[in-house]
């Protein structure tokens, strides 16, 4: 197989993700509980507008962004800790998240428009922050001790919000409770603006290291006898990973499943080398969420379900029959 | 080619490797050997500048390792490490091409002529037919070929390869060392490969080096090293010389009590 026969395979995926990705967008902002139609819309009706353009599209499209967005971080944390287990949130960034919703919901700030997200976000960074400096010594980050450090981590927290939640208001906790699950209701076009830039710096960054995270794989001594300054790659691409993950779920709340499945999927699917990976994901995770968020709203009609919940519900079988036929 | 002056290395405090100076030269295979802990992937490490000395210097074709370009050294020296693995399985042809990794640009894509330089380096290694494997569908053997190549794939003037037969069964001990012969003599490239295994080490390599406690003991002709009363002092291996086929065989001195 030629080098040209090898890009062509990947244009070709990309198109062919990039296509059901349309679709699943479509789908996504035609269906919901008032039945509208995009020809309504486009032919004057206020209504129609308000509700697929005011709502439903912005809702669809952050999906998809949050999903593009955990699936990079997952791949790229996989490929980093070369642990097939690792997810988006292994180093402790929904933990600090979850940990600052919950105490901002205790405090009573529920309420107040973009408190939350703010302080999630925040808690995100923070958890990151503290898990490399204690993963850190000597100048050397030691995978292990990342992994170590995250998990622990993240036990706190779990502990923090479990108190939280016991001096929260009855009425702020069903919000709270709601975006530890997931949720993209009330999803605004300047969340989209905003994570669609960070998602495109994230993955221009991590494709810029992308040869040098391949040669990751094989080890941290094999690449660094073949030039890559692997700290600083490391660096870049924990950092990077963990700030689109802090935003993503500052929106969405904690999406399970996306960043550690969609990897594995398209794995399996094509190849195995991190620069295909990276689009590849990106597209794959947007489906993924896209799909289960219609779910969610429409599978019951009088309340919406925890997003997490469908894409498992939706990427389990799929993964299970590939692992399969991958003997 | 390489030259290594009073390179000294120490892991926290307790000393690996203690001044060593050595040369090599182009076109030669030679075996690192020594007891375990000597320092032999330490010395290797070093070269490969996967570890900075801590006193001393190197220098390649008389320039210090420090004042090469990392990627530009990387296509001089390669060093394959003693277990490579791959985090998740990959093809063969994959793994080598990505030997070619230092001729890369950013955000560049190997070429036809990366994946030639990766089918050439396989061949040379006798895998050609295992190009679409899977690495985790191989044996030991098979996955130590295709590493081989990977290195190869780079075309270096100098390969470090760190203990390349442990855990082969004798057979493919004796065709890898017998390959490593081979692709000294067709390419010119100069191999220097650690390995405890003296007999194998003496019967295909051209010079001996043995570390000892960090430093270095010997640097000679297989011949010279193949002695019953050196390698009782540098390895505390009680043995006796078998000379056949004009080389000398150590074997183990058997039935002597150990008072």
């Amino acid at each position: 197989m030629s080098a040209a026969t090898r890009q062509k395979r990947l244009i070709g995926g990309v198109a062919l993700l990039a296509l059901l990705l349309a679709i699943a967008l479509l789908l996504a902002s035609s269906a919901g509980a008032t039945n509208v139609s995009w020809r309504a819309a486009m032919s004057g009706d206020v209504t129609a507008r308000a509700i697929l353009i005011g709502i439903r599209l912005p809702r669809a499209l952050l999906a998809a962004l949050v999903g593009a967005t955990l699936a990079v971080a997952g791949v790229t944390f996989q490929t980093l800790l070369r642990n097939p287990l690792a997810d988006p949130f292994i180093l402790g960034v929904s933990g600090g998240a979850a940990c600052g919703a919950s105490i901002a919901t205790a405090a009573g700030l529920a309420r107040l428009p973009g408190v939350v997200p703010a302080i999630a976000f925040a808690g995100a960074c923070g958890a990151t922050g503290a898990v490399f400096l204690l993963a850190r010594r000597r100048e050397y980050t030691d995978p292990t001790r990342l992994l170590l450090s995250g998990l622990v981590l993240n036990a706190f927290f779990s502990a923090v919000i479990l108190i939280s939640f016991g001096i929260s208001r009855q009425s702020d906790l069903t919000a709270a409770l709601r975006w530890m699950m997931g949720t993209l209701f009330g999803a605004t076009w300047s969340d989209v603006v905003l994570l669609t830039i960070l998602l495109v710096i994230a993955t221009a960054t991590l494709a810029s290291i992308g040869n040098d995270l391949r040669m990751l794989s094989f080890g941290e001594d094999d690449a660094k006898s073949r030039g890559v300054n692997v700290e600083r790659v490391k660096l870049i691409g924990f950092i990077t990973a963990s700030i689109v993950t802090g935003a993503a779920v500052s929106v969405s709340g904690i999406i399970g499943f996306v960043g550690l499945l969609v990897p594995h999927l398209i794995r399996m699917m094509w190849r195995r080398d991190f620069r295909f990976l990276l689009p590849l994901c990106a597209l794959g995770g947007g489906i993924l969420v896209v799909l289960a968020d219609l779910l969610s709203r429409i599978v019951v009609t009088s309340s919406e379900l925890p997003i997490g919940a469908f894409t498992a519900v939706l990427g389990v079988p799929f993964f299970l029959s590939l692992l399969r036929r991958n003997r | 080619m390489l030259d290594l002056r009073d390179v000294s290395f120490a892991y926290e405090g307790s000393q690996a490797v203690g001044r060593i100076t050595v040369s090599f030269d182009a076109t030669q295979l030679i075996a690192l050997t020594g007891p375990n802990g000597s320092g032999k992937s330490t010395l290797l490490k070093l070269i490969a500048r996967v570890l900075t000395p801590h006193a001393g210097e190197i220098a390649f074709d008389g320039k210090r390792l420090r004042d090469w370009p990392a990627k530009e050294y990387a296509k001089q020296v390669a060093y394959l490490p003693q277990d490579p693995d791959p985090a998740f399985s990959m093809r063969a042809i994959d793994v080598v091409v990505s030997g070619r990794a230092p001729f890369l640009g950013r955000f560049a894509w190997e070429r036809d002529s990366d994946y030639a330089e990766a089918e050439h380096a396989l061949d040379l290694c006798d895998a050609s037919h295992l190009g679409d494997r899977y690495l985790d569908e191989m044996s030991g053997g098979e996955r130590k070929r295709i590493f081989l190549a990977r290195v190869l794939a780079a075309r270096p003037r100098l390969i470090l390869l760190d203990e390349p037969l442990a855990s082969l069964d004798i057979s493919h001990v004796q065709q890898f060392s017998a390959l490593l012969g081979d692709i000294v003599d067709r390419t010119g490239v100069t191999v220097l490969y650690a390995t405890h295994d003296l007999n194998w080490a003496a019967a295909y390599s051209d010079r001996m080096l043995v570390m000892q406690r960090g430093v270095l003991a010997r640097d000679a002709a297989p011949a010279e090293v193949m002695q019953p009363e050196v390698v009782r002092e540098l390895f505390g291996f009680d043995a006796e010389a078998v000379s056949m086929n004009g080389r000398s065989w150590l074997v183990p001195r058997v039935g002597v009590s150990k008072a």
